[in-house]
Parts: C-alpha cells; structure tokens; sequence
C-alpha cells in the first residue's frame, strides 16, 4: 500500500461519459458504424452489376432487370433500417440499459442515483445519437456510390429519408429501454425488443392505421426516394413516434423503480 | 438507524419482525448462518428492495448511506479511478480529484489507480467496492461480506479501516467469519431464520452466552485455592482437573477475571497458568443458536 495519495487529473466521469466511453472501449462504436457503411457501400454495387452478378452465378439463365436508378441504388440500402442494421441497435443498446442483470453494478448505481432518469437520459440520448451517426454515415456512403456508379439520388429524398431513419432508430432505442424492464438479460431484451420492432409492421398493414405507426418511417426513405410521398405525408407518424419513444422511457424509469434487485 | 417489525417474506423464508437498533458511530457486526437473511436484511437497508412491512428510520439522509454489496462489480472497460471518480460525481460532484485519490489509497489500491478493472482479480474488486462506498465520507456504511475475498493481508487491512471508522462513522457490515466481527465489531446482531436472535454489545453477548470458565493452575497443591475459590459467591462450580490444577467456572467473565487473581494472591499461590476457556463470539454464536433451536 501507498503512503502518499496519487495526485489524479482533474474530475472528469459522470453517466453521460460513462456511455461515450461505452462506445468507444468497446466494440459497440465500430459495430454501429460498420455495419451501415458496409452496406451502404455494397448495396450501390449490389444494383448497378446485378446483371453481371447473376449472369455469372445463374448457371445459364438470363435474368433481365431494369436500369439501375438512384433510387434502387439507395433503396436497398435503407433496408438496413428494419434489418441488420436494426439488430445491431438494438443488440448494442440493449448492452447499455440492462445494467440490472449484474447485482453488484445495479447495486453500485441505484443507491448512487437520486432519480432513475439520471441513467435512461444518457444512455437512451448516447445510443440514440450514435445509431443515427452510424446510419446517417452508411447512408452518405451509399450517397457517395450511387452518385458515382449510378447518378445523383434526389437530395431532397435523401435528407428527409435520414431524418426518417434517425428518428425510428432512436425509437428502436426507447424500445429495448423499455424491454430491458420486463426481463433483465441481454438476450430477453434483445429478443423482446426485436419482436415488438417487428410485429408492429404488421398492423400497417391496415392502411388508415400504418401511416400513423412508426414503421412508417422505416419505409419512408424508399418512398421519399421514389417519389411515392412527401416528407410531410410522415408528420404523423413522427408525432405517434416521438409519442411512443416518451412513453416507453417513462414506463422504463417507474418500472425500474418499482423493480428490486 | 433502526428498524421496526422489519418484514420480507418470500413464501416462509426471508424477514421477519426485526427491530434493529444500530447507535450512531458505532460498528455493528451482522452474523448468522448462510440464509439467515443478512443480505436481505442489508439490501431492505440499502432500499434496493421494499420491506412487507415494518419500517425504516434514519436521522440522515439517503445520499448519506453508502453501500459495498458481496460481490461488487463494475464495467469491465473503466479504470479504477474512473470508476471511483463517477461514484464521486454521483454523491459528491463538489469534491475534487484528490478525494478520489484518497479513497483509492484507503482502499489500498492506489497503485492500480489507472489500470482497467476488467484486470483485477476479486479481492482488488472489493477493494475498489470500498473505495467507491469510501468517497463522499458517508454517515452510514453499509457492508455485505466485506472480507470474503481478501487474503490474510488485505482481511487485516480491511478490518484495521472499519475499526478506525467507529466514532466517526456508522457500519453496518455482516460477516461469516465471527472472528472478524468480534476484533471490531462493538454491536452485534445475531440472526437465523430471519429472526434477530440477539442484539447488544459484543461484549455482553459473549458473557451472557458463555458459561465462562479457566484452568487454573498452580505450583504444588490446589485445594486450598480451590477451597477459597468455591467460598466465593461468583464462583459456581470449582473442579480439580489433574494434580496441580483446577477449573473455575464462574457467573460472568468479569467477575472471573477480577476474582481468580485476587483469590490466587489471598491464597499465597504460585501461579502457573490461568488458561480462559475460549470466550469467543462463535462460542457465544453456537450457545445462543443452540439454546434457540
């Protein structure tokens, strides 16, 4: 043991550092931002040689497709949104708010806080932020390439598309906030989360009821791309989403604070 | 801080009806057997988990309490200075980065200040619990087996910390090692069963519990000594045991340890040994549990 206390740099943690540095000490930061770049790049690719590509892995049959457009270039980038790169959110996310599956830091931090929005704040803000960094980079990529092995997508389409894309991915992130309160492993809430995230499409199905649900915004990129609708055709699925997004973190801070460890 | 009716049931094991009484300044050693309901007794404390009923009191305030759990655990990619600088910003962000290094060094484990804790081994976790629980210069320290990862070394030093703690702050730790309660616990709680079986001085449970009793012996013949003693009213059984000694039992230790010397220079005996019988709180565990099963 030493006798002379270290002298140590000025005071610099605190719960919002706590998760910058969650996604930079850890794989989370690269996996968010790989993924969407990794398809950004390859979805433009994927739609200007999918001719050559089938040609050479048909075995022979002759597949004719359309002209590659800016759209289809972009289009299957957006995918991503409610695919892989809605996994790879919620995975990273669901990392950050179940802090309850391990007794000893649950006990470190709840009798440290006076209100249980001091650890949703910045957990739900810093993951939020960086879902939408990395699919707002995946989506200048994909950008980048479609301009140059396609042509210029609408920018208009494109802008409004990642406002879209960044505002439903920070509602996945307030979804699995709330799921990590109903079970408290990773898994359970992954796999709560996913499910909710995926079954709501199902009841926009139903017209009148689809453009008001949150997936709308999923969808939207592709429809603002091609011409299908309007940015403003999406405010009320923006309003229902920022809605829902509150409502979910406030039921995860009073069911945090009615769950015991 | 006390307790009244203090009551967790899970379906017939848990809580029950404790009234804990824990003065000011004072070190209170929790001891029981394993599921006896001291970590749930703690964490009632610790308000992570709501009693059934019964009630909580305390003349401080809740960010006044710190808590160090069994096992602490920390995300594996911070160093221990971070991890004690965010406890720091959480209780007391109006304290600078010096107290964080004091809570290091009184923790003992100043030297690995910078290192990640996704390196340390359990005892160097409980360390860094401690240093963590440590800053803010908490009223109330509550500790749950603070020792139960430590070597021989790191028990002493932990135990040398509480102890320097009595007067200046209250602890409340529990402990399966009675031994360690005894060195610095001044107030001990017994529980079993989820019942508080006793509560006091440490002391006084050791000579209320204990028939206390020494082998006392002398240079050449006993009896006269062990005739003066039976004479004595606070000596309840004298017995010789071999040639040149006998046993005394007596009321109380005290009264023991007061009256065999002063018969022994009466008498005019020669000294050999006086032996205490092991007067140790697990012998005052072991009568107290056994007196109550």
């Amino acid at each position: 043991m030493t006798t002379v206390p270290a002298r140590l740099p000025r005071p610099r943690m605190n719960l919002w550092r706590l998760e910058w540095l969650r996604l930079i000490r850890t794989p989370r930061a690269l996996a968010l931002g790989a993924v969407f770049v990794f398809f950004g790049l390859l979805e433009p690719v994927l739609t200007r040689y999918q001719s050559q590509i089938f040609r050479h892995v048909g075995n022979g049959v002759h597949i004719s497709f359309p002209p590659a457009t800016p759209a289809a270039g972009v289009s299957g980038y957006v995918g991503e949104l409610s695919g892989t790169g809605l996994i790879v959110v919620v995975v990273v996310a669901a990392g950050a708010f179940t802090f309850d599956s391990r007794h000893g830091l649950a006990t470190f931090l709840r009798t440290r806080i006076a209100s249980f929005w001091q650890l949703l704040a910045p957990r739900f803000t810093v993951n939020a932020a960086a879902a939408a960094i990395g699919y707002l980079l995946g989506t200048l990529a994909a950008w980048f390439e479609t301009d140059v092995l396609i042509g210029a997508p609408p920018a208009g389409a494109m802008l409004g598309g990642m406002l879209c894309g960044a505002v439903y991915l920070a509602y996945a992130v307030a979804v699995t906030a709330l799921a990590a309160t109903i079970v408290r492993g990773t898994l359970g809430t992954v796999g709560i989360a996913l499910g909710a995230l995926f079954l709501l499409p199902i009841a926009g199905v139903y017209r009148p009821i689809g453009n008001w649900l949150p997936s709308a915004l999923a969808n939207a990129p592709v429809d603002l791309l091609n011409g299908t609708h309007h940015l403003s055709h999406y405010l009320p699925a923006f309003a229902v989403t920022a809605a829902v997004s509150a409502a979910a973190l406030a039921i995860a801070a009073l069911r945090l604070r009615l769950r015991e460890i | 801080m006390t307790t009244n009716g203090l009551t967790k049931d899970y379906g017939g094991a848990g809580l029950f009806d404790v009234d804990l009484r824990v003065p000011r300044g004072s070190v209170y050693g929790l001891v029981g057997p394993n599921g006896a309901g001291k970590t749930t007794l703690l964490s009632l404390l610790s308000a992570v988990r709501r009693p059934d009923r019964g009630t909580i009191s305390m003349d401080i305030g809740r960010s006044q309490v710190a808590v160090c759990p069994d096992v602490p655990e920390f995300d594996r990619w911070l160093t221990a200075a971070e991890v004690v600088d965010l406890a720091r910003s959480l209780v007391a962000s109006s304290m600078d980065g010096q107290a964080v290094a004091t809570a290091l060094e009184a923790a003992g484990i100043a030297d690995s200040a910078g290192r990640r804790v996704g390196g340390f081994s359990r005892g160097m976790i409980q360390r860094l619990g401690l240093a963590c629980a440590l800053i803010g210069a908490p009223e109330l320290l509550i500790l749950d087996e603070p020792t139960s990862a430590l070597d021989p070394a790191g028990r002493a030093e932990m135990l040398s910390l509480v102890a320097a703690m009595r007067g200046h702050r209250t602890v409340i730790f529990s402990s399966h090692i009675l031994a360690d309660v005894q060195r610095i616990a001044d107030q001990v709680g017994i529980l079993r069963d989820g019942r508080l079986l006793y509560q006091g001085a440490t002391r006084d449970l050791i000579d209320t519990y204990l028939e206390p009793s020494w082998l006392v012996r002398v240079a050449g013949d006993p009896a006269p000594v062990a005739a003066a003693m039976t004479a004595r009213p606070w000596a309840t059984k004298v017995e010789p045991v071999g040639a040149d000694t006998i046993r005394v039992e007596a009321t109380t230790v005290e009264a023991g340890e007061r009256g065999i010397p002063a018969v022994l220079a009466e008498c005019g005996a020669r000294q050999v040994s006086c032996e205490p019988r092991a007067a140790d709180l697990e012998s005052a565990f072991l009568a107290l549990t056994g007196a109550n099963s």
